[in-house]
């Protein structure tokens, strides 16, 4: 290799990464999820995974973008869905859970210190609190794949246990079959 | 199993009112519901610790500290009854966050044996454990299964970051784009 690609490459390929993690915190602020890249790896932190209970969906956090966000990859697809209105700039999404073909994505996120647990609909675009007036910590949810009942850590007896929420026989259900 | 909990959940005290829950818009049914607390450690909870729950229909994985080591429980929420693991838990291993599929066959999990962390995959029709990660030579965790029992997932540290790893039930990779290691 020539001295003189040598010095290109330490020159461009930095500020190239610079602008494409510019780029990605001006995604992140405007609350869009990150163009699809065909890796699901990034050269940043890509951590807590989490599958759809049909195999073809994982979710992650990753901080790829700057910040810290809740990812959906497509396993058949083989690219990114959005997650339009999931990740905001106020607070750190984590522990994603995932129901059966993905329509429901639990996770924790909080901007007052104590995370809470949200569900969010993929029909609906929105997210919704569950957990809005528990006093207590929760840690590392799980949803079960028809998207009713979710199962997490809580300190409500002075010790690590684990509490069952079940959101009611009106939700729409995440069947096998859509 | 819908029917069973709900009538189950007629027996079970609601705390969802008291504690707040359930008056926050659309999640408006959403409510606890009250799993038996044994101390005689038969049940799901215990006086020891009870982390990292995963929730597949009628079964709930676990990690619980309750016989003086951490090992990994498989708690019934139909029949509300512990179910025997022979052979997953040894003396010589920590396991930690495990995952099942939906027809209870599989369970997955991260141990330390030998100050060495591995994703396993627990067998519970042959009552066997295989390491999914003996040939990869980096440090494992946080394991996965999906639902449906095809797919499992984990992260593994590469290049100093974690990672994402997909593999097969038989610790096959996943053919997917990776970003040149």
């Amino acid at each position: 290799m020539s001295p003189a690609i040598v010095v290109m490459k330490r020159l461009l390929l930095p500020s190239l990464g610079a602008v494409l993690v510019g780029l990605g915190g001006l995604l992140g602020a405007c609350d869009q999820n990150p163009p699809a890249p065909s890796s699901i790896n990034s050269r940043y932190t890509d951590e807590q995974p989490a599958l759809s209970g049909n195999g073809q969906f994982v979710a992650f956090v990753s901080s790829r973008n700057g910040i810290s966000q809740v990812l959906l990859y497509d396993l058949k697809a083989r690219q990114f869905t959005p997650l339009p209105g999931l990740n905001s700039t106020m607070t750190i999404a984590q522990n994603p859970s995932l129901s059966r073909n993905a329509r429901y994505v639990a996770y924790l996120a909080g901007n007052q210190g104590k995370p809470d647990l949200f569900i969010y609909d993929r029909v609906t675009q929105r997210s919704e609190v569950l957990t809005s007036g528990y006093r207590h910590v929760i840690r590392s949810p799980s949803l079960s794949p028809d998207g009713r009942y979710l199962v997490f850590e809580t300190d409500r007896r002075g010790q690590w246990d684990i509490e069952v929420i079940d959101r009611g026989a009106a939700i729409e259900l995440d069947k096998p079959e859509g | 199993m819908r029917r069973h909990l709900l009538r189950l959940g007629k027996l079970w005290l609601c705390l969802g009112l008291g504690l707040g829950l359930g008056l926050n818009g659309c999640a408006g049914t959403a409510k606890l519901l009250d799993f038996p607390f044994d101390t005689g450690g038969r049940s799901l909870n215990s006086p020891g610790a009870e982390i990292q729950p995963h929730l597949v229909d009628r079964y709930l994985v676990f990690v619980s500290d309750r016989r003086g080591s951490q090992d990994i429980f498989l708690f019934d929420a139909l029949e509300r009854r512990l179910i025997d693991l022979p052979g997953l838990n040894s003396l010589d291993t920590l396991a930690s966050h495990p995952a099942i599929s939906e027809n209870g066959n599989y369970i997955v999990y991260q141990a330390t044996r030998q100050g060495k962390s591995s994703i396993y995959l627990y067998d519970r029709q042959l009552f066997q454990v295989r390491n999914l990660t003996e040939n990869l030579g980096v440090y494992v965790r946080h394991p996965t299964i999906s639902a449906n029992g095809e797919v499992i997932a984990f992260e593994a540290a590469i290049n100093g970051a974690w990672h994402i790893s997909l593999v097969d039930p038989s610790g096959k990779p996943l053919d997917l784009p990776t970003l040149p290691r």
